[in-house]
């Protein structure tokens, strides 16, 4: 209840958003409705209705991640939540609770109205709409969790920020490298199993660290500044090793026939 | 650990701050016991907003030990909440809720929530329910972090320059409300703040901080006992230096005459001393100063 409690505060005041996602999608529909090439209408339904839902979700999880906890930091305001029998856990879930479902009923909003009028709603089905919402709602707990982490980076003003810097450079190369391994050989469905597990391993990172900055760091941006960058850059570490690991295995173990062909017989 | 300090609602022990090469608080020690009010005093500055920070759970000591109710406050912040309001020095709660929101909000996290209690002083206040918080005038959030902090009938209340900004009729609302609170729960009281003339008939005992370091902790009657004011007239023929025996803590000497604050003997000796009623403020500007007034 408590995570509930903390979720409905975040909510107060950000209402606005979701008018705005309302007048979004009432634009599109209008934009449908004087359309002079009525053929094309479902097409753009789906690129103007789930297209530009799933982005607004996405913008509105990347602000909200990016002011959720360094602005009340910023602005002292961080001390109220801390002065009730909060757990950081419940703080923190319920300001990411807030955040997905904001950019969630954001993204339904300006995306419904084309969807359900150009009768799109009906080729699509339960799978399609599953997965709509899921790459919506990943992409939106990605971006919010990423934006906490840089939001207190940045904010924090510390000599982390180079630790931070390192480690993501450390970590882009690394991925570049693996990816590289894989692409020499061929191996493009393992490149994209492998990008998905780097995607999920840095995601529980941001999870652990943004949990962290709330539970060790409290009202100091600083000391929180300090827990994200050691867990990310032991995050981000782990995640290259096993990723490391991975691509070692495939490689080892990938068939001689799935093998890339010998050079010599390469189309130059 | 014995069952007394258990049970003291503030336990703090050799508390030290450090921001980079900067001590903000220094070894700072001082128990307040149930039911007591104790203000704690200081300069901007100096290192009053650490020792809260410390005291709430917001922030780890450097050094030294926090307790609350024999509770290491920075393990055990959740389950201590509870029992503890805050008024913080600057209004915090989010500028978009309304009163009647806050209200619900808090309330909904205490089972000892006391809505009556709460609905009455608002009322009491004139407070808008309707209007956002970040809307309300600076006394009235203030009142309205006070109720909040009452609501939940709590054994300690922490009080971070509660009267800021406050005018005079404000001011005399808030020391009501706590006293109205003292008379009938005993509620213990931390408080910081620079309205000395304020607290001088609620603070059993004063702790004074100066340079991160904890100069003075204890009880007013004692520190008022302790120092006695003086001054002497342009046409008597007192030398500052004939106080030397009284270890003044502070005095000052012109063609108006002079006056010194002393801290032991009987001046009434010296021919030419008028004794006079000490308030807080002046053993306090006596005592934290600028160097230059300081004797000792």
């Amino acid at each position: 209840m408590s995570i509930l409690a903390v979720t409905r505060r975040e909510w107060t005041g950000r209402r606005n958003v979701l008018l705005l996602a309302l007048g979004i999608g009432v634009i599109q529909l209008l934009g449908l409705y004087f359309d002079p090439n009525p053929v094309t209408t479902q097409d753009k339904a789906s690129f103007m209705g789930v297209f530009s839902g799933t982005m607004l979700a996405w913008v509105i999880a990347l602000l909200f991640g990016a002011t959720m906890v360094s602005r009340d930091l910023e602005e002292r305001r961080f001390g109220f939540l801390l002065n009730q029998p909060l757990h950081p856990a419940q703080i923190f879930l319920g300001k990411v609770m807030a955040g997905l479902g904001l950019a969630l009923v954001a993204g339904l909003l300006a995306s419904l109205p084309s969807v359900l009028l150009s009768g799109l709603w009906r080729q699509l089905g339960l799978k399609d709409v599953g997965s709509i919402l899921g790459v919506g709602l990943a992409g939106s707990l990605v971006l919010l969790l990423f934006f906490h982490a840089v939001s207190i980076q940045v904010r924090s003003r510390s000599l982390w920020l180079l630790l931070d810097l390192a480690a993501w450079a450390g970590f882009f190369l690394g991925v570049r490298w693996l990816s590289l391994r894989l692409i020499d050989t061929g191996a493009f469905p393992d490149m994209v199993h492998l990008w998905g597990g780097l995607l999920v391993g840095v995601t529980l990172g941001l999870g652990i660290a943004g949990y962290l900055q709330v539970a060790q760091g409290r009202a100091d941006l600083q000391r929180g500044h300090h827990w994200v960058s050691v867990t990310m850059a032991l995050t981000l570490g782990l995640v290259l090793l096993a990723g490391w690991a991975d691509v070692a295995w495939v490689l080892k173990h990938r068939p001689p026939a799935a093998k890339a062909p010998p050079a010599r017989v390469q189309i130059r | 650990m014995t069952s007394q300090a258990a049970s003291l609602p503030v336990d703090c022990r050799q508390v030290g701050v450090r921001y980079g090469h900067t001590q903000a608080l220094d070894r700072a020690t001082f128990q307040v016991e149930p039911g007591q009010v104790y203000a704690l005093l200081g300069r901007n500055g100096s290192g009053k907003t650490s020792l809260v920070r410390c005291l709430l759970g917001h922030q780890r000591p450097t050094a030294g030990r926090v307790e609350l109710f024999g509770q290491d406050v920075w393990s055990s912040r959740q389950a201590l909440m509870h029992r503890v309001g805050v008024v913080a020095e600057e209004p915090d709660a989010p500028p978009l809720m309304t009163t009647r929101q806050l209200v619900r909000f808090c309330g909904g996290l205490y089972p000892t929530w006391d809505q009556v209690g709460v609905d009455q002083r608002l009322q009491r206040f004139r407070i808008p329910m309707d209007l956002p918080f970040g809307r309300l005038s600076r006394g009235q959030k203030g009142q309205v972090a006070l109720a909040l902090a009452l609501g939940p009938k709590p054994a300690l209340l922490v009080l971070d320059d509660p009267t800021l900004g406050l005018d005079a009729v404000a001011r005399r609302e808030v020391y009501d409300e706590l006293l109205g609170e003292l008379g009938e729960r005993g509620t213990t009281v931390l408080l910081t703040t620079h309205d000395l003339a304020g607290i001088e008939g609620l603070a059993d005992r004063i702790g004074i901080l100066h340079q991160g370091r904890l100069l003075v902790d204890a009880s007013l009657e004692d520190l008022k006992a302790r120092h006695r004011k003086v001054s002497w007239a342009p046409t008597q023929a007192v030398d500052p230096r004939d106080l030397a025996p009284f270890a003044p803590l502070w005095s000052r000497a012109g063609s108006l005459g002079g006056e010194a604050i002393l801290t032991q003997g009987d001046p009434s000796q010296v021919p030419g001393l008028q004794a006079h009623p000490l308030s807080l403020e002046e053993l306090f500007v006596a005592l934290v100063g600028s160097d230059s007034e300081v004797a000792s």
